[in-house]
Order: C-alpha cells, then structure tokens, then sequence
C-alpha cells in the first residue's frame, strides 16, 4: 500500500528531502524560518525552469537528452539584456524566441539528421557557446532597471520569480496531461514504433520537445539575467548539474515516456536547499561537487531501478 | 543413417507439454532422437516447432513431461544441461557478432579462456575455421577473414551453420531453417554434410518448408500441428503432395456462415498495382469496403514489409503514390507484436485505448476526462476485459487481454481500414473467438481489414486472402476456396522473380582505401598538415613536428580512452573532468607522496570500472552515469588543488623531452599509443570479446565469456588511457588545473566520431582515432595561424562533429540503395 503510493506519488522523495535539507540548514545555521524557504525557492528557479525543459526533452524518449541547455540560457541571458533597454516585451519575447530556435535546431538535427541527441546537443551547445563569446563583447550586459525591481519584487511573500515558477508550472502540467500533444509525447516516449503505428507524427512530437525546452531555456536566461544583475559567460554552468539531477530524481523516466511536473519542482526546491546547506555548512567547494555528485549517482541508481521493478 | 532395430533413443521427450498462460504451445508432444538419426521436422506456421526446440535447447522450461537423456530422466534441464548433453542449435536469427570476423566468431566458441594467448593462436585459429568450412560446404569462398556484416545472409547462414558444429561433445544438432537463404548447390552440400554427421552417429533434426528436401535429407519425418504430434512417416514411402495434405489436415467446412454474404460494396478502399520494392515483387491487390482480406504464407515472405508499405501510404492519401499504392481511406495498424510495436508499458487500459483518436475526446483544446473514460469504459464492457477496471495497467494484463486493448485502439482510431499484423500471436482461443467477433461486428459498419496471420488457420475467418511466397503473391483464394490446404499449396509454389538481385562485390584497391574507416581521419590529417605547412613550412623541422605533435598527445590518449568505452556501445560524458583530476594527481599528490599518488591512481581504474559494472547490472545509461560521476572527479580535484599549482615531475618531463633521433619523441608515443591499443582490441585474444560485446552481447555469452567482465575491463582500460592523457596534459601543462582539461571531453567525441567509430558499438579504428586527433590539433593550429578568434575554435569543433555524421548518414543511404 505505501509502495503504491510512493509509486503513484514519485514527488514524496524531493519533498522528503527538501524537509530533511531545510532541518540540516537550521541545525548548522541556527536559523529557522520561512525566510529559509523562500530564499531557497527563489534560488531554485533557475535550475527549475532547465529541469521542466530537460523533463520534456527526456520524456520523448530514445535517449533523448539536451545538453545544450546552459548555453542557450547565457544566450538568452544577453539577448534579453541587449534588447530589454529598447522594450522589455521585445526583449521577453527575442530572448524566448532565440532559446526555441535553438532548441528547434537541436531536434531537427537530431530527427532528420540522425545525429543522437546527446551528440547533437554537445555539438550545438558549443556553436552556441562560441557565439556567446563572439556576441559578447558587443552586447550591453546590464539589464533594464524596470524589469530588475519587477523580478525582485514580492508577491504576497513569494518572490516573483517564484510566482513565475509555479504559473509556467501550471501551464506546462496542462500542457502535458490534459493535451493531445502531452499524451502523445509520453506515448512516443514509451514505445516510438508503436507510437509510430498509433499514427503519431513521432517526428513533429520530438522536434516539437526539444523547441519547447529551448524556449523555457531562453525564459531561465532572462530571468537569470536581471536577477544576477547582468549576463556573463559562464552564468550557465551552475545551473547544469542541479537541473539534471531535479529533473531526474523528480520522477523523470530517463528511458522516457515519463514525467513529473511537481516532482520536478520539488527536486529543484531539494537541489536548493542542498546547496544552500552546503554553503552553510561551510564545505569547500571540492567537497561540495563530490558530494553534489555521489548524490546525483546515487538518486540515479535508486529510482532507475524502480522504474525497472515495475515492469 | 538407419538406426538399428534393437537400438534405444539417446534423448526422449516423453508427453511434453507448453503453456504460455492458458495458449497451450504444446500438448502431450513426444518425440525420441536416436544416435546418427535425421530427423525432418514439418508443420505449418504456428505448430509449435520452435517452442519444442526451445525446450530441447533447454531455453523454455516445459510446463509439464519429461525430458529422457539415456533413459535416464533430467530433474533440471536448463541450457547448461542441454550443452552438456551435446545439444547445438542454429539459429534462425543467427547468433554471431557481425563486427568480427568468421573466424574469430568460430574461435570465441573454443578458445581457452586463459589470459595470455598461445603464439600464432589466429593463426590456427584461420585455419580452423578455413577447414571447417571447407570441410562442409567445399567450394564456399568465403573469406575467414572478413567480418561477418560484410557477407551475403547465404554466407552468413553457412557460417551459422559451422559455427554449431564446432561443438566438442556434438550429440543432436538442430538445424531450423537452415538452408532458407542459401542455393540449390550449397544447400545439396549441406544435405551431405547433414549425412555425414549422421554416419558420425550425431543426432539432426532438420526444420525446414521445404518438402522436398525434407524428403531427400531425412530417415524419418515426424509432422507438428497446433503443438501436437500428428504422426510419423518415412520419406520413401510418401508423396510431396500427401505431405502437404497431412499439414493441412481435413477440410473443415465451417463455412456455413459466410454463405450469407451481404451484397459487396464495390467501393475501393485500397488498390494497389505492381508494387515493387527491394523485398516485394510485383504486388497487385486491392481491398474493398466492407471487406476481410487475409495474407499469409511461410514466415518472412514479405507480409510485414507489404504491410508497413501500406501504412506509409497514408500520408499521401487518395493520391496514387509513384509506387503504385492507392489508398483511399484513413488507416490504422495493430501490430501482434505487443511489446516491440504495441502496447505503451507504463500506461493503463483506458490510456492505451485512447491515444489513438485523442481528438474525439476533446473540448476545445483540452482533453475531457469524462468524455474519454465513456469511451473506453464503453470498449472495456463489451470487450470483456479480464482485469479489475479500465485503470489496471496494461503489462498487468495477459496477452490476450492486452491484445484487446490494441484491437480497441485501433478501431477507436476512427480508421475505416485496419491494417492488422499477427494480431493473435500468442492469444488464447477463447479471446482469439472474441477478436473474431468484434471483426465481424466492426466489418458490418462497413470498416475493412487486412488481416495476415502467421496461423493458416485463422485465414478462413476471411472473405479473400493472398498468399505470398518470397515477396510475390502467389495466389488469391475466394470465400469458399480459403482452406488450411489451399494455403498450404500456395505457400510452396515456387516463384522466380523476374529482377535478379546481384550479389556481386567488386574488390579493387581503391574501394578497399575509400571503404576504410581509417581514410577519411588519414586523408583530414594529411590535409591539415599539409595546409599548416604551406602557412608556416618551419612546423614541418623536428622541433617544430616535437611541439605540435606534444600538444596532440593528450587529446590522442583522451580519445583512445574514450573509443574504449564506446567500443562497448557507451559514452564517456565525465572524461574532461577525470583527464583534471589526474592533472591534479599527478603534479600535485604523485611529486609529494608518491606511494599515495600511485595508490590513488589504482583506485582510479577501479572507480572507473566500478562505473562500468553500475552501468551493466543497474541497465543505467551510461551518459547519465558519467555526466554525474564528473563532478566526483571535479570535487576530488578540487580537494587535492584548490587552486592551480604544482608541477610535473622531473621523469615526466625527461621523458616527454627525450630527444629522440630523427623522430621526435611525441610522435613516437602517438605511434605506441595506437599500435597498443590495436593489439589490445585486434590482436589480443581478450579483445574480441571486448569489441564483440558493443555488437551482440547474447552472441558472447551464449559463447561462454561474461558480459559483465568485458565492460569492466574496457572501462578499466579507459581508465589507463585517461591515466595517460592527464600525465601528458600535466607534461604539456606544466602544472595543476582540475579545470583545465575540461574541453576533451568534446573534443574525444568529436575525435573518435571523425576517426570513423561507431557510436553504437563494436566498430574502432585506434589507427583512424590517432589520425583523427593530430588532425583535430592542427585544425586548432590552423584556426590560430589564421588570426581567427580563439572563440571560433569550439564552434569548428561542433560543426565538424556534426558534419562528419551527417556524411556518413548520406554515405550509409547511398550503401543502402546499392
């Protein structure tokens, strides 16, 4: 019976976790509170968006899998940054529609190309990246003064950008389980043949995946812009690893044909509040990646042989 | 060889019986084997022929009999007793690693597996293999030394055939469908060969459609149907024609019911003219409103590549394709083959009923629940799902139930035409009568079907049917003509197809050079070398080769190290940040403590195998794994160095430095480098199984050697390799960066793919690798020289990695429609 549960409702782990991390955090810190928590969740925005994209990339299935993802965020982060101080709805909007361009071309490739996904998105990533760098020098990096105080203003107690996360939240679990392209992504992330025999365009289902992902990359880049207070080369990297571990321990199926949306952002929220307590406990930052990464391995050996179980 | 008349069986199946759930496979079926006997085993599609010989291999446990060796009775009979009773199966789906050659493919099965190799063992292993060859299919020309994706299934079927022959202890061999591929002449020689055996006193039992040579190979025939013994014969005493009559039986005239056809709607849904592609010949067919149309034939006659042609042709509907289909309808498909191309495993009934017409159910955009569960609550009634509601899970369900589902989805799907692919594979009769109903019930509403069943039987639910043989239809059977018999005779009519496919191979060198995985890395370096010099000539001094060709050298050791790990069919996403932490090791806690440093590295290789062992036994991609083990690698690097510093050893260096006459002393280590992981992967014995693993796992084991200790060993290797590349990079360095080493990652990706490996596995040029990373440094050279911004490099990085793959996309298409 628990078993069941604990099946049926994957997001028990992180939310486990998160309370167990936001107990460790008081303890080493003497501090209790609230505030813990929404700071955290305000932090945890950033890697939440990638690992809600990375989510739906992975549930197309196939080994499907953007690694691109970082770069396209600090791309974002500058388009948005350059044109925001003309128009910030342009800039929104340029810097969302840079992120699905990119994302399409990730799919396309890897659809009508043949190029494995992970190839695929490695080789983009980098394109990007370089142009990133040739962009850079070019670009004003400051973000608009108005969009800034919006993003850090408060909303009843939550952050803005925590209300963004859980609008972009609801938007996207419609998006995947109320839809016809939500059933059908999952369905061809089960079983592409016989997706492909139930008359799904498979191909459209995939490339359509990864835009989407690229375009919620490109949202996390102008948010992450103006919340850092400008865009820099590098911004992305932090974000890499915590995303894909949300995304994974969240109950993300890493064969596909599986998701999670509040699992998924409850893994984030976990990843947050892991690296807030391995700030506060002081750690160097050697011993904060080896444990960030014998974590992430062991969520992985957990829940993939889970999902194996059930079969 | 006649058996003697006192003489008693070697192997005795006594009253076996099979059941998948309640399908009953087998029922009560005996049969004895004696010393030197062949045996012909006949039935039509679906007799149970090859569940008995899974039994007999010891694959499927039987439900219930006994299985007699000696007249001694077995308690346990698995595949390790069948070996150990001599018992040796050729395989239909053919059971070798196309990546290695013939004779490795033979010498994986017999050689010691010791770790050191006897001088000249691939030697003696080529002519071995040569004999047996020649020994049984003289005249072959078939080259042991060639890798097996490179012969004709013919070949492939004779080295198949060999390879179950090179067993010590050979007792009973059996041959299913041994000779479906191959010529009349080759298959005369295996009919001796087959004799031969037999004066030898071993046991064959021989499957095969082809009557005749049934006739001609066997001393006595014993007949299969519906997984029961339908009696003996020797084949002296009977004719072809009485042998087709015996499978298929009487004719049963239930054809009461199908007397009252309802008036034909003369409205085509589908008509097909002359259809004809790489595996069908000249296919005219067409099917009408209203109808149920049956295909069969033997196995693999083209059926299945008929029907995916049809459903492809619903994207161009109601227009004439230029391949002749014309389809004027919406269609669906449901495949038998649940889990390969049915079912969605993780989803319920309902989910799985529903996917396919989502739009019936929905409300302006979104997908009404109410609506939906209507609908499928309304097929879970009348189909009469066995499962506790329309939310049960689909794999909880038996096949039977699942096949429903799929039957559903199908006619739910809206489609007036249903193309339906082996639809009872494996389904009880009672549920096998419920599909029969609700196709009747469906063909009413004026839906029409194209059924083909791999069961003759099931045919006769239909109005029309075709039978085809070897890509052609031979006949087409109205209502009343449709019997398991009429069948039976088409499916063995001999047809000639009037385009000849050509087999011929043209063998010159240049298409040995421009075929070679090697040439394109080779050719890439060369150009770069040359372009470099034509820039600046002085690069081509020794100093200048020594300081290129040095900073070459860790990328060319990342590279090898990473080939190791996808030569097993995996990828190393972690290698960037482990070639760091070696840095690290190296400069920093092999100068302070050596014993702890050299401790540490050997503690390295383990982690890395222990990676490899996480990802076999947890089935975990290893993209993940890695990607997650980096920051391990990263989070010790960062312990030992916080920041950058030390510095490389003394001996390093003198050896990195080594002034080595005329050659200067990286490229010799480049050479080395390469030459050694050759050996390791092409001449070592070990290294066939290392290589044979990334290309069919089951083909190794079933030869003996652990799956699980070849990855090992090849991330172990990786490990050494990535060893390597960090002392160079030190040596290059000078020094200690956990972060410095992180573009190899990327680019030994992108180095193995241009030095012609395979992604998926099992195919490695260490010699092309090499090349390719030389090439890949000059380019970086080259982007200097040529003032462009050091930005653009991982851009030309990127887009050559994918370059490379899209030319071998189009390369791979043009071989394809050679």
């Amino acid at each position: 019976m628990i078993k069941k549960a604990l099946n049926q409702y994957e997001f028990i782990w992180p939310l486990l976790g998160s309370v167990l991390l936001w107990g460790l955090i008081g303890i080493v810190s003497g501090k209790f509170g609230m505030n813990l928590l929404f700071s955290s969740s305000k932090l945890a925005t950033f890697a939440l968006l990638l690992a809600l994209a990375q989510m739906i990339v992975v549930t197309g299935g196939d080994g499907a899998i953007d690694l691109s993802q970082t770069y396209i965020l600090t791309l974002c982060a500058y388009v948005s940054s350059h044109l925001m101080n003309t128009n910030i709805l342009l800039g929104l909007a340029a810097a969302v529609l840079v992120g699905a361009l990119c994302g399409l071309a990730n799919g396309v490739i890897n659809i009508y190309l043949k190029v494995p996904a992970m190839i695929t998105t490695l080789a983009t990533g980098y394109i990007i990246f370089t142009v990133v760098l040739l962009a850079a020098p070019k670009m004003k990096t400051l973000p608009n003064s108005e969009f800034v105080s919006f993003i850090n203003s408060n909303f009843h107690g939550f952050s803005m950008l925590t209300v963004i996360c859980i609008i972009v939240a609801l938007l996207l679990a419609v998006l995947l389980y109320k839809t016809k392209y939500g059933k059908q992504l999952h369905a061809t992330g089960q079983n592409r043949t016989a997706a492909k025999y139930t008359g799904i365009n498979v191909n459209f289902i995939i490339v359509a995946a990864f835009t989407l992902g690229g375009a919620l990359c490109g949202l996390a880049g102008v948010l992450c812009g103006a919340f850092i207070g400008g865009a820099f080369q590098d911004m992305g990297s932090t974000y890499f690893l915590p995303s894909i571990a949300a995304a994974f321990v969240g109950g993300t199926a890493a064969s596909g044909g599986k998701s999670n949306v509040a699992g998924v952002c409850l893994g984030s929220l976990m990843m947050s509040f892991m690296t807030t307590f391995l700030n506060a406990a002081r750690l160097s930052p050697g011993f904060q990646k080896l444990i960030l990464g014998a974590f992430l391995v062991l969520i992985l050996v957990a829940s993939v042989s889970n999902s194996s179980k059930k079969k | 060889m006649k058996r003697k008349q006192e003489q008693s069986p070697y192997m005795e199946l006594v009253e076996i019986d099979k059941f998948f759930g309640v399908t009953k496979a087998l029922q009560k079926v005996h049969l004895d084997i004696y010393e030197g006997e062949v045996i012909g085993l006949v039935g039509s599609n679906g007799a149970g022929k090859s569940t008995l010989m899974k039994i007999i291999t010891g694959i499927l446990p039987p439900t219930g009999g006994q299985i007699k060796v000696r007249s001694q009775e077995l308690s346990r009979y698995t595949t390790k007793e069948a070996k150990e009773i001599g018992i040796s199966c050729a395989y239909q789906d053919l059971s070798l690693c196309s990546n290695l050659s013939v004779y490795e493919n033979f010498a994986m099965l017999n050689i010691d597996h010791g770790l050191l190799s006897k001088r000249y063992w691939r030697k003696k292993a080529k002519k071995e293999a040569k004999d047996l060859l020649e020994q049984y299919f003289p005249n072959n020309n078939i080259d042991v030394m060639m890798a097996v994706e490179k012969l004709t299934l013919a070949e492939k079927q004779i080295v198949e055939t060999c390879k179950t022959l090179m067993m010590e202890n050979l007792k009973i061999l059996i041959l299913d469908e041994p000779t479906s591929a191959l010529s009349t002449d080759k298959a005369r020689q295996l009919q001796k060969a087959v004799k031969e055996l037999s004066n030898k006193g071993i046991a064959v039992i021989y499957i095969s459609h082809k009557l005749d040579e049934i006739k001609e190979v066997s001393d006595r025939i014993v007949l299969m149907r519906n997984g029961q013994n339908m009696g003996e014969c020797i084949p002296d005493e009977i004719q072809t024609q009485e042998l087709i009559q015996m499978l298929g039986g009487e004719n049963k005239s239930n054809k009461s019911d199908k007397e009252s056809i309802q008036k034909k709607s003369n409205e085509i849904i589908l008509d097909i003219k002359n259809l004809t592609t790489k595996s069908l010949y000249n296919i005219d067919m067409e099917v009408k409103k209203g109808e149920i149309v049956g295909l069969s034939g033997l196995v693999g006659s083209g059926q299945t590549q008929l029907l995916n042609a049809i459903f492809e042709a619903r994207k161009r509907m109601e227009k004439s394709s230029k391949n002749g289909i014309k389809l004027n309808s919406t269609v669906a498909y449901v495949s038998g083959d649940r889990a390969k191309a049915g079912v969605f495993p993780l989803w319920d009934i309902h989910n799985n009923i529903l996917i396919s017409n989502l739009d019936q159910v929905k409300k302006g955009l979104l997908l009404n629940k109410k609506i939906a569960q209507d609908l499928t609550k309304h097929w879970y009634d009348k189909l009469k799902f066995r499962a506790e509601g329309i939310h049960s899970p689909i794999m909880s369900l038996s096949g039977g139930n699942q096949q429903k589902a799929l039957i559903a989805r199908g006619i739910v799907s809206g489609a007036d035409f249903i193309i339906l692919n082996d639809p009872t594979a494996g389904v009880d009769i009672g549920t096998k009568q419920e599909i029969y109903g609700l196709l009747e019930e469906a063909k009413k509403e004026g839906k029409s079907f194209l059924l083909y069943s791999t069961e003759d039987a099931e045919i006769e639910i239909c109005d029309r049917a075709y039978i085809m043989h070897k890509g052609e239809i031979t006949e087409e059977l109205n209502a009343l003509e449709i019997t398991v018999a009429n069948i039976v005779k088409a499916s063995f009519k001999e047809v000639v197809h009037k385009k000849q496919t050509n087999h011929n191979k043209k063998h010159n060198w240049l298409s040995a050079v421009t075929g070679s995985r090697a040439m394109l890395p080779v050719a890439t370096m060369l150009i770069m070398i040359l372009v470099n010099a034509y820039m600046n000539p002085n690069i081509l001094s020794y100093s200048g080769l020594r300081m290129l060709m040095g900073s070459a050298v860790p990328l060319v050791f990342a590279a090898l190290g990473q080939m190791f790990i996808v030569v097993s069919g995996d990828i190393d996403m972690g290698n960037g940040y482990s070639i760091g932490l070696i840095n690290v090791l190296v400069a920093v806690v092999l100068t302070s403590n050596p014993i702890f440093g050299i401790m540490a590295l050997l503690i390295f290789i383990a982690a890395y195998s222990l990676m490899g062992a996480l990802v076999h036994v947890r089935n975990i991609p290893a993209i993940v794994v890695t990607l997650g083990a980096q920051f391990i690698w990263l989070g010790f690097a960062l312990i030992f160095a916080p920041t950058p510093g030390g510095y490389s050893p003394e001996w390093l260096n003198a050896i990195y430095k080594f002034k080595f006459p005329v050659i200067p002393m990286p490229i010799i280590i480049l050479i080395i480098a390469a030459a050694v992981s050759w050996y390791i992967l092409y001449r070592a014995k070990y290294g066939m199984i290392l290589r044979g693993i990334g290309n069919n796992p089951i083909a190794v084991e079933r030869s003996g050697w652990s799956y699980l200790r070849a990855k090992m060993t090849n991330y172990a290797i990786s490990a050494v390799m990535v060893i390597f590349a960090g002392m160079s990079f030190t040596a290059v360095c000078l020094g200690a960066d956990a972060n410095a080493a992180v573009s190899y990652c990327m680019l030994s990706i992108a180095t193995i793919i241009l030095g012609g490996c395979e992604m998926a596995g099992g195919l490695v040029t260490p010699a092309g690798v090499a090349a390719g990373a030389i090439a890949m440094s000059f380019i970086t050279t080259l982007l200097t020289s040529l003032r462009v911004d050091s930005n653009f490099q991982t851009a030309v990085t990127g887009f050559i990695l994918i370059f490379v793959l899209a030319i071998k996309l189009i390369s791979h298409k043009k071989e394809g429609a050679k």
